[in-house]
């Protein structure tokens, strides 16, 4: 019997799954997230990150021996359903996330679905656009909102269902360097437990303790940022390279 | 974005700042009539009461008629044929080959003055209140749920499918491709439609995996923002009175007669 402990938000043990045509997405991938920790993914194209944050949110349904995220089993649909109370995802591209016709609509969408009452879902709208700095673009349509703007929709959508897991999939996506560097700074903001994909390693170093490195699916490496990341056999091994910053200091 | 999706700027006008349920339950109610007409001469004053909506609506008059235009070319097509092929009892003209009858044109006409009116009252609603506000409206007076949820989707997504085919077709011109009648052009642009198609599908994937992140299980949620005031009751009752002095007016000759 595996002990679920409490100090973590994130526990998975030997985590496979494979899409419905038969192509393996993530090959038995075990690790630990502590509450309050901030843990970068790292890994080329293809190598499972997507996935595994879909595992994560409960969108996909993998095989594990253990898997819990935030005290919630995904893998149990009565837990799952409760699951978005406990881990926000922000999606790659913005467009898929920002779904309603006004950004408010798109904030409340959520905490419309737990069925809160109405002061409630506007205070939390309130709040949560006040943390990405969007208050007053209420009845902005998306159509019409820059791609920092939108990646800040999408963030507050999040926020607004108070999750106690953040994660964030390629969020400097699409970004111009100002956006990118707003989005930092609001990342520092943030708190909580965060989990940040990324092909982006400065920002990793940037808002990243810890790295997980994952290739074709399984986990090649699990450790502090500036030691993961500055190994240059590693990343060169698996198709990524050693961020700028950390060239002076390289490892191998 | 096209010319196509651009809405009108925030009205506020006297219909503008009516509760759109009122507002829409009450123009459906015309429309409605005005739809079931079967006298050229309540048609016509039909049309008149809308295109009297569409001046107290404020409507932007080069905005009202692009669209209007744009819709005239759909309807023409069946409305054109209607003197050349409809007979009748009625006079008729022969000239050559072709045959002019009454009946025809009276028919073409009134075919034209009812889709006149219900274009005219599509974009009144439209002009008068942001799309969501109205199809929330149509949620508040019992739509079915999913019929609003796809509408307030397809809004949100048409723009996004709309950028798409943008891009897609400034990669085929800085390629040198240019439309042309023939079979590379027709093949091209199968290409492009289906391109879309799987981009749309793959897209309607993920969209859902987003709302099922947030705790979509199926039921649309909206919040109340309507409130009913004293007015939209009395333009509520105006409208549909004339929509019923209409119908009485249209039906009765022929329930006496």
């Amino acid at each position: 019997m595996i002990a679920v402990s409490a100090d973590l938000a994130i526990q998975v043990r030997d985590l496979t799954f494979a899409y419905p045509d038969g192509a393996s997405a993530l090959v038995g991938v075990s690790f630990d997230v502590l509450a309050g920790e901030s843990v970068g993914l790292v890994g080329p194209n293809g190598a499972g990150k997507t996935s595994l944050f879909l595992c994560l949110a409960g969108v996909l349904k993998p095989r594990a021996t253990l898997f819990q995220v935030g005290g919630l089993d995904p893998r149990d649909p009565a837990q799952r359903r409760r699951l978005p109370t406990q881990v926000g995802i922000v999606f790659q591209n913005s467009d898929d996330q920002i779904f309603s016709a006004t950004v408010f609509d798109d904030v409340a969408f959520g905490p419309l679905n737990l069925e809160l009452p109405a002061d409630e879902v506007r205070k939390r709208v309130a709040e949560a656009l006040e943390r990405v700095g969007l208050t007053g673009m209420e009845e902005r349509v998306p159509f019409h909102l820059s791609g920092g703007e939108k990646r800040r929709v999408a963030l507050a959508g999040v926020l607004a269902m108070r999750p106690s897991i953040l994660l964030l999939d390629e969020p400097s996506m699409y970004l111009d360097p100002r956006g990118r560097r707003e989005l930092i700074q609001l990342l520092h903001t943030l708190g909580g437990t965060r989990m940040i994909a990324s092909h982006d390693l400065e920002l990793i170093l940037q808002t990243c303790d810890r790295v997980l490195l994952l290739d074709r699916g399984q986990l090649m490496a699990d450790g502090p940022a500036r030691t993961v990341l500055a190994d240059a056999t590693l990343m060169e091994a698996h198709g990524l390279e050693v961020p700028y910053s950390l060239r002076g200091n390289s490892i191998a | 974005m096209t010319l196509a999706f651009t809405v009108p700027p925030p009205n506020s006008s006297f219909l503008g700042r009516l509760d759109p349920r009122w507002k829409l339950a009450a123009l459906v109610c015309f429309a409605a009539v005005a739809a079931t007409l079967h006298t050229l001469r309540v048609a016509a004053v039909a049309l008149a009461a809308a295109l009297l909506l569409a001046l107290l609506a404020r409507l932007p008059p080069r905005w009202f008629l692009q669209r209007l235009g744009t819709a005239a070319l759909f309807f023409l097509l069946f409305v054109l044929p209607l003197p050349w092929l409809l007979d009748g009892n009625g006079p008729s003209w022969t000239w050559g080959p072709l045959h002019l009858s009454r009946r025809g044109i009276e028919s073409a006409l009134l075919l034209t003055a009812k889709a006149i009116t219900l274009v005219t009252l599509f974009l009144t609603a439209q002009a008068t209140a942001p799309l969501e506000a109205t199809l929330k409206a149509a949620h508040a007076l019992r739509i079915p749920a999913l019929l609003v949820q796809l509408g307030l989707l397809s809004y949100r997504y048409v723009f996004v499918f709309a950028e798409e085919l943008r891009r897609l077709r400034i990669a085929l011109r800085v390629r040198g491709y240019r439309n042309r009648a023939r079979w590379h052009s027709y093949r091209t642009a199968g290409h492009l439609a289906g391109t879309l198609l799987v981009r749309g599908c793959e897209r309607a994937e993920r969209v859902a995996q987003a709302m099922r992140c947030r705790g979509f299980d199926g039921q649309f949620r909206a919040l109340n923002t309507f409130a009913t005031h004293p007015v939209d009751v009395v333009a509520f009752v105006l409208i549909t009175a004339s929509a019923a002095a209409l119908a009485v007016w249209d039906w009765l000759p022929r329930l006496l007669g």
